[in-house]
């Protein structure tokens, strides 16, 4: 973990209000490991404040990408950023995703969630069987799906909520068939709340190991300020900065089940 | 040859090595920061408030961002005095800077309780008094807002632990300066201030409050000049030491709190935003002072020329 200045090689438009980064963080690029995060800012002013957490999308030494959706100001400043501008990098952040061999790994991705399931898909594509389920509030919220062609994963599925791009539906449409028809033994998730709350009240203890990266409002990312608290089933608070972002499943509290 | 600038700064009690002291809540348990710097830069640093038992916090959203300012409602989780001791232990045995406990209470028996474990720890320096906790048998107000208890909850602290003690008040409260002497007679061997002002934020969507408990507390570059009057006003006020803060971001705020009356500051939500603060703060102190002719804080501390 490391807080630095690093440069801005391209901050690419990708759809909507979704765009690349790619930026120049040796560090960064030789030390994340798949469902790390970093917490990014564009400038040393003081407004924006903190700096936002982002899920590392993937990393070629000395490069690190982040996908990313704009909500917000602090992402709205981090969308005017150009190459050569510097950027506040801190990391990475947080744990990783487990490792697997010679599994059959389904991967779930909502919207802006594909950014971790992408390097897991980079990580566990070579030594398991990996499938994807991708879905998004409409065509251009799914992006990407090019670049996931090549990863080697054995098949990919997709679905927008409004049907205007491949199949009409949700991740969690089709997601228990496709888990007995491909004998899935992990799922790995990242996605908005209600997505996780819909894919617990599906696959929750139908016997798969599954897997969740999590957002949560952050203060520091490094566990020092008690912002992220994300209830468990122990009916305590954990901190989704620095014991997670990625837990079990059954750990969260989820609000619908 | 330009005369060497002294950043030391005696409190009378204790000698710091520099005016720059990390605020409770925003530097964890300090261990977290030798990741990005050597704890002994520091002048001191005080560790996240502590109850005598663990407590869970506040439910999510814990933190909401206003223009340069944060709002929080952490709810003070934490692990509890037993486990805070261990903590201490091992910060002791990584750094020589002075470690300060921020004790915290529902009632004034909690408060000597968490004093009284910590008073006997040679790890610990100083005990900053956070009387600013919701308070169980005054109907949830805290010490700081009335002058009488904080009166009674010092003297009783001050006649039952021998460690020097830091008074932490409130800003929310009409008549701060009264608190700190309050303070002061009851036996208070500095004054710290402020802690966080009272906020809300509003969800538009949901037409509510953000926050649970409706009431959030603003700290960050948004409060700093109000905490610069409240600093003023009581240091002009008191005669022990006052320790400055609020939306401290650079070397030269640190001297703006020095001109008004402060001893040395603390630095709070900063830290969150950039973990190496300290570092660069201090360069700049040293920088600004060489500018400024400044060889050491003393022949600053008050001049502010009206
Ligand atoms: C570990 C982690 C990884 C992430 N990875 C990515 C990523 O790869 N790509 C990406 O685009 N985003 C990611 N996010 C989300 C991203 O951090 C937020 O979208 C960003 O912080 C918003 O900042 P902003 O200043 O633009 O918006 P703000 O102005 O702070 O917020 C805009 C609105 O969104 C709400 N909001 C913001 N963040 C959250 C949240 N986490 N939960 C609930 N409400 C929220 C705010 O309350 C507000 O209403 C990640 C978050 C976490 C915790
Ligand atoms: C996340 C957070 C947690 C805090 N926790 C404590 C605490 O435990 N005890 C305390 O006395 N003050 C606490 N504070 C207040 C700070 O120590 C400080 O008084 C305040 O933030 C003003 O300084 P700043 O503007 O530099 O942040 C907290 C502040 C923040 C932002
Ligand atoms: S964001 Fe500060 S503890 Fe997690």
């Amino acid at each position: 973990m490391k807080d630095e200045t690093c440069i801005v090689i391209e901050n690419r438009h990708i759809s909507k209000k979704y765009y690349m980064l790619k930026i120049k963080a040796p560090y960064l690029a030789e030390n994340a490991k798949p469902g790390n995060f970093v917490m990014l800012k564009a400038s040393s002013g003081l407004d924006p404040l903190l700096k936002r957490p982002f899920g590392v999308f993937n990393t070629n030494y000395p490069f690190t990408w982040v996908y990313y959706e704009v909500v917000g100001k602090g992402t709205a400043a981090i969308a005017n950023l150009r190459a050569d501008d510097p950027v506040q990098v801190l990391g990475p952040l947080g744990n990783r995703f487990p490792a697997f061999t010679g599994k059959n790994i389904l991967l779930v991705a909502g919207g802006r969630g594909i950014a971790p399931i992408h390097y897991a898909i980079c990580d566990y594509a070579p030594a398991n069987n990996v499938f994807l389920i991708y879905g998004a509030r409409s065509a251009g919220d799914l992006n990407l799906v090019e670049e996931l062609k090549g990863l080697g994963l054995k098949k990919m599925f997709l679905y927008t909520d409004d049907g205007s791009a491949y199949q009409k539906g949700f991740v969690t449409t089709d997601i228990r068939r496709i888990i007995a028809d491909h004998h899935i033994e992990v799922t790995v998730s990242c996605g908005p709340d209600a997505m996780f709350e819909s894919l617990a009240h599906e696959i929750g203890g139908i016997g798969t190991e599954n897997w969740v990266s999590l957002e949560a409002l952050m203060g520091c990312g490094f566990g020092i300020c008690y912002s992220c608290a994300v209830k468990t089933t122990a009916d305590e608070y954990k901190k989704v900065c620095s014991d997670g972002p990625v837990f079990k499943m059954e750990e969260i509290a989820w609000q619908k089940q | 040859m330009a005369k060497t600038i002294d950043l030391s700064v005696d409190l009378g009690f204790i000698q710091l090595k520099n005016p720059i002291i990390p605020a409770s809540g925003t530097f964890g348990y300090g261990e977290e920061f030798q990741a990005f710097f050597p704890l002994d830069i520091l002048g001191a640093f005080v560790l996240k408030g502590i109850y005598k038992n663990p407590r869970k916090g506040n439910p999510p959203p814990r933190i909401h961002e206003t223009a340069a300012g944060l709002l929080n409602s952490i709810g003070l989780a934490g692990p509890g005095a037993e486990e805070l001791k261990k903590i201490i232990k091992r910060t002791a045995s990584i750094t020589n800077t002075p470690i300060i406990v921020n004790v915290c209470g529902e009632s004034d028996e909690e408060y000597l309780e968490v004093a009284k474990i910590f008073d006997v720890m040679e790890e610990v320096s100083i005990l900053e008094l956070n009387i600013s906790c919701p308070n169980v048998k005054a109907g949830g107000k805290c010490p700081a807002q009335d002058r009488d208890h904080t009166f009674r909850l010092v003297k009783q602290i001050k006649e039952n632990t021998q460690k020097p003690l830091m008074v932490k008040l409130s800003p929310n409260t009409h008549d701060v300066p009264a608190v700190a002497l309050a303070a002061q007679e009851a036996g208070a061997d500095c004054i710290s201030l402020v802690n966080t002002f009272l906020g809300v934020a509003v969800d538009l969507k949901k037409r509510a409050p953000v926050f649970k408990n409706v009431f959030a507390g603003l700290s960050g570059p948004a409060i700093k000049p109000l905490a610069l009057k409240l600093v003023w006003e009581v240091a002009k006020t008191v005669s022990i030491p006052v320790i400055g803060m609020g939306g401290i971001t650079s070397g030269k705020d640190v001297l703006e709190f020095v001109l008004v009356g402060a001893s040395a500051v603390q630095t709070g939500t900063i830290n969150m935003a950039e973990p190496c603060a300290s570092v660069r703060i201090i360069k700049e102190l040293e920088e600004t002072m060489e500018a400024l002719s400044i060889t050491n804080l003393s022949e600053i501390k008050g001049r502010l020329k009206l």
